[in-house]
């Protein structure tokens, strides 16, 4: 069973496309909660949605390619100019006129861009685990190779467009171990493996090089022009984007910036109490 | 002593009237605390002003008719309108643009009004205990309906000989229905009878409360944001009207369940709490840079809390705080402590909080509370109230920020007052220490005194009875027989069974060994002391009140070195006493400061010292010849510490009163260098209360 039903469940028709949209509570402000990387669908945000529907009300939607909203192999599907319009037509949809934006890992994109250019619309923005071209890679990622063809691919060189298409499984199965570096914590794995297997290795192809074309100076270029309230909360031992990206975004955005010490990618499914405390703490403050 | 000084104090003057306030500076949003004068002025917010005033700006008016305020009898300078403008005048002369406003009693439609009129500057209003118009007030101000008692409240008695002080007497114990209040009604009553019952006269007559349509009216104009806190038990305003007002205004309610009208003075934690909530609601509880850690990547920490009254605490901490370490070699031990205990943590590189800068000195108090050689530290204790309340808050906020696993505190009195009287707020394990138990009445007290210390004794048994989880670990340090043969008092039980029950004993931890009699040829030749002279070393411990007893010590050389000549005098005077006050004499040197004290205590031929326990015990640790003389009307160096002395059968006790240069001379002469058969002390303590403590983590 879930914690809490939405209490509207809607589609929204955006250039053609049918966007899929949740609303939970009624309360003020709206918190949307952004669809991040196709890996995973809306459902990852299960732990926040009750908590904050109480508080507040929650909006979430499904990106492209995961979950219940359309899908595509192009890769200009999964842009985030393509993405932040589809929260805004859920916005609109959902006659929310402003809301706090919560996004993660790389709807970073998104939701710097959003801040930047519908800030009547935005309160405050937090960013969970931002991925963010602002910082040199991971070390141990520098050996991922997307367009080469391995025959035996190890560690990071699994982030790869072949290895995909050839055995998705694998991937995901070691992309959760790096997520996932806090021990026991084998339900977020299941979860988060059910999620992932729910799209497909092609799919992924698209979306990752649907996101190329969010570089270091747009980054810096939509950071700077938004305005509104950033909070930054960023695992020390995330293995997937550093701890660095999110203390990077924090100061080229003047925001807060609360670092989980002993926690990895995905924070908000596991170490889901601070994070809605925090969540709330700055709704509250962005909204009075 | 206050817990912290207003940064400034002002006088806004309106036509030769003239309202004096004071300020806290800070960066945050400003506060303008009202109090319902003349019945009480600006110090009525003491137990909640030092922490308010750490997070943002207060303004805090007298009103007029008290404190440092005018007393005008024109009852027309009193009405709405001008109290009104006094507050404009104020928020102008401070550049103040928006405040939030707390207000007691009938203050609150003062605020009210300052909202309605001027919804600019008023950002919200905190309504404590709110008198106003828009439920029925009790029947007791109703003279045909009044109860006894309430028929004082009656201008003409208040106009004869001691006739207001009968009513504010009676009031003020109406206020308080909460049991152990005493020291909140001696307030009350202090800052009453503050002024003349004139001024209160004149107060009233102009107060022109609105009517219950025009109060209505009133709140139907106001659109900030507003919380009503009131007690379930409020003698003076009904609770119905908290609820009245809390519904007309859309207001926050917060009903506090068993207290009276004076919820910030008897339940201050909670009050600052609420007050801090919500004004970081309205205006935004700034997010800050910061880290969490999760449980699982948590180091096991404690957090240490020596009481600063003296070094002996210190000494025995960190000597415990050691053995602790060694049972745990992962424990992190974090200390919130003050001058002077800091001093001997930094020389034994523990990590001192760096929340320790925000604690009220509680050293400094003590030393305001001395005169000669007298310190009532029951009385002191008491009046310590408004630095225990903001150093709790201090407290609170480390604890809750610092996710420790257990805290020990040393006769924290904060600590172990304030969790019982706010147990939600309790955090991790926690440990009590402490080297007596039960306040004592001092003789000439009285039934007074005595009824004090009994109700004191009675919270105290009461907080552990209902809330036995607040204190994980209560340790005594001594033994069984250390503890005094008294009872609380009253109908309570005895000190030595109710403690037996309540704690376990580590038995005394001196800090330090006391050298063998075979070290100590060495020891007093590294130090300057010859063979054959008789060393009397003459200590006061570090606060200022040494000084009478010097001085009699002083007097009383001359006779004892004329009967034994080869004494020599090293009187030890600390650091707030210039040694070169003293007269000069062969044979008599007075030093400011001696690094390793203890070491000449440990090898004098004899020692004459107040009555503290520590000093006391590490000369019954080394086996030396000593005088002490209890501080005047301090229970526990006049009971429990010569209790415990005379256990060991250490030291002779001295009266300072009483004591003359020629009886002090007389001892001297006939005790230097004389064995003695003193009980040995143990050693083991430290190990011993480290062990129990270890057990909780």
């Amino acid at each position: 069973m879930r914690a809490c039903q939405p209490t509207v469940e809607g589609v929204v028709e955006r250039d053609g496309v049918a966007v899929r949209f949740e609303r939970y509570g009624e309360g003020e402000p709206a918190i949307l909660l952004l669809p991040t990387w196709t890996l995973v669908h809306a459902r990852h945000w299960k732990m926040q949605i009750a908590y904050l529907a109480r508080h507040f009300s929650a909006l979430c939607f499904d990106g492209p390619g995961n979950g219940g909203s359309y899908t595509s192999t192009e890769p200009a599907a999964y842009s985030d100019v393509a993405y932040a319009r589809n929260a805004v037509a859920v916005l609109d949809a959902a006659e929310v006129d402003k809301a706090v934006l919560v996004g993660l890992s790389c709807a970073a994109s998104w939701g710097l861009r959003l801040r930047a250019e519908h800030p009547g619309r935005v309160l405050g923005a937090v960013f969970i685990a931002p991925a963010v071209p602002l910082m040199p890679r991971l070390p141990e990622r520098r050996v991922q190779r997307f367009d080469a063809v391995f025959d035996d691919p190890v560690d990071w060189e699994k982030y790869n467009a072949h290895h995909w298409k050839t055995d998705y499984p694998d991937f995901v199965r070691f992309l959760m171990g790096r997520i996932f570096t806090e021990p026991h914590s084998t339900k977020q794995i299941e979860d988060a493996t059910g999620w992932a297997l729910e799209t497909d290795g092609e799919t992924l192809v698209a979306s990752d090089l649907g996101l190329l074309g969010f570089d270091e100076r747009t980054t810096r270029k939509l950071a700077a022009r938004g305005t509104c309230p950033v909070l930054v909360i960023h695992g020390s031992d995330d293995a997937v984007r550093g701890h660095g990206e999110g203390a990077a975004l924090a100061e080229l955005t003047g925001g807060e910036l609360v670092t989980i010490a002993g926690g990895g990618h995905f924070p908000h499914t596991r170490d889901p109490v601070r994070v809605n405390m925090l969540i709330k703490q700055f709704a509250d403050g962005v909204a009075r | 002593m206050r817990a912290r000084l207003p940064d400034r104090t002002g006088v806004v003057d309106r036509d030769g009237v003239r309202v004096a306030y004071e300020v806290f500076e800070h960066n945050g949003p400003t506060l303008l605390l009202i109090p319902p004068s003349a019945i009480t002025h600006g110090r009525v917010w003491k137990g909640i002003v030092g922490t308010l005033a750490r997070h943002f700006r207060m303004l805090i008016t007298d009103g007029l008719g008290t404190g440092g305020s005018d007393r005008p009898l024109d009852p027309r300078r009193h009405a709405p309108a001008e109290v009104n403008a006094d507050l404009c005048a104020l928020l102008d002369a401070e550049g103040v643009d928006v405040a939030v406003v707390v207000a007691h009693c009938h203050a609150v439609p003062w605020a009210l009004r300052l909202a309605a009129d001027h919804p600019e500057r008023v950002l919200g209003v905190v309504a404590i205990s709110p008198e106003i118009e828009v439920a029925r007030e009790h029947d007791h101000w109703n003279p045909k309906l009044a109860p006894p008692g309430w028929d004082l409240h009656n201008k003409s008695l208040w106009r004869t000989e001691g006739g207001y002080r009968k009513w504010i007497e009676f009031f003020f114990d109406q206020q308080l229905p909460e049991p152990h209040s005493t020291k909140q009604y001696e307030d009350g009553v202090g800052w009453a009878l503050d002024t003349a019952a004139e001024a209160k006269i004149a107060g009233d007559a102009g107060l022109g409360e609105p009517t219950a349509d025009e109060a209505e009216q009133l709140c139907a104009t106001l659109r900030c944001p507003m919380l009503v806190i009131h007690g379930s038990v409020d003698l003076c305003q009904p609770v119905a009207r908290g609820i009245r007002l809390a519904e007309l205004t859309d207001a926050d309610l917060v009903i506090l369940d068993g207290s009276g009208h004076l919820p910030h003075a008897r339940d201050p934690v909670k009050v600052i709490r609420l007050i801090t909530g919500f004004v970081h609601r309205i205006t935004g509880e700034p997010m800050t840079t910061t880290t969490w850690t999760r449980g699982r990547s948590r180091a096991k920490r404690a957090l240490y809390l020596s009481s600063p009254i003296g070094l002996g605490h210190a000494r025995r901490d960190v000597a415990v705080a050691k053995e602790l370490k060694t049972l745990h070699p992962e424990l992190e031990i974090d200390w919130l402590a003050q001058d002077p205990v800091t001093r001997v943590l930094e020389a034994e590189g523990e990590r001192i909080h760096p929340a320790s800068r925000w604690l009220a000195s509680e050293s400094a108090h003590i030393a305001a509370e001395s005169t000669g050689h007298d310190l009532h530290c029951f009385q002191a204790l008491r009046r310590m109230d408004e630095i225990l309340v903001a150093n709790f808050m201090v407290f609170q906020e480390v604890v809750e920020e610092g996710c420790y696993d257990l805290t020990v505190g040393d006769e924290a009195w904060d600590v172990d007052y304030y969790w019982h009287e706010n147990p939600e707020l309790k955090r991790g394990q926690n440990v009590w220490l402490t080297d007596f138990v039960g306040f004592l009445p001092m003789p000439d007290g009285g039934d007074h005194e005595a009824y004090l210390t009994t109700d004191y004794n009675a919270e105290m048994i009461e907080h552990i009875d209902r809330f036995p989880w607040i204190r994980d670990r209560a340790i005594f340090v001594g033994s069984g027989q250390d503890v005094v043969p008294d009872t609380f008092g009253g109908q309570l039980p005895a000190i030595r069974d109710w403690t037996n029950e309540h704690f376990a004993y580590s038995g005394y931890i001196t800090g330090f060994t006391p050298p063998d009699p075979e070290e100590i040829p060495a020891i007093r030749e590294r130090l300057g002391y010859r063979e054959d002279e008789m060393v009397c070393v003459v200590a006061v411990g570090g606060s200022g009140v040494g000084r009478a007893l010097i001085d009699k010590v002083v007097a009383a050389y001359p006779l004892a070195k004329k009967a034994m000549p080869e004494l020599r005098m090293i009187v030890v005077t600390g650091p707030r006493i210039d040694p070169a006050t003293f007269p000069e004499r062969a044979g008599l040197e007075v030093r400011g400061y001696v690094d390793r004290l203890y070491e000449h205590l440990s090898v004098c031929d004899l020692a004459v010292v107040q009555g503290g326990l520590t000093t006391t015990m590490e000369l019954a640790a080394a086996k030396r010849p000593f005088l002490y003389f209890p501080l005047g009307h301090h229970f526990e160096q006049n009971f429990h510490v010569r209790h415990r002395l005379e256990r060991y059968r250490a030291g002779t006790c001295m009266d300072y009163a009483t004591g003359d240069p020629d009886d002090i001379a007389a001892r001297i002469t006939e005790l230097a260098g004389k064995p003695v058969d003193y009980r040995d002390v143990e050693t083991e303590g430290a190990e011993r209360a480290a062990h129990l403590i270890a057990e909780l983590l």
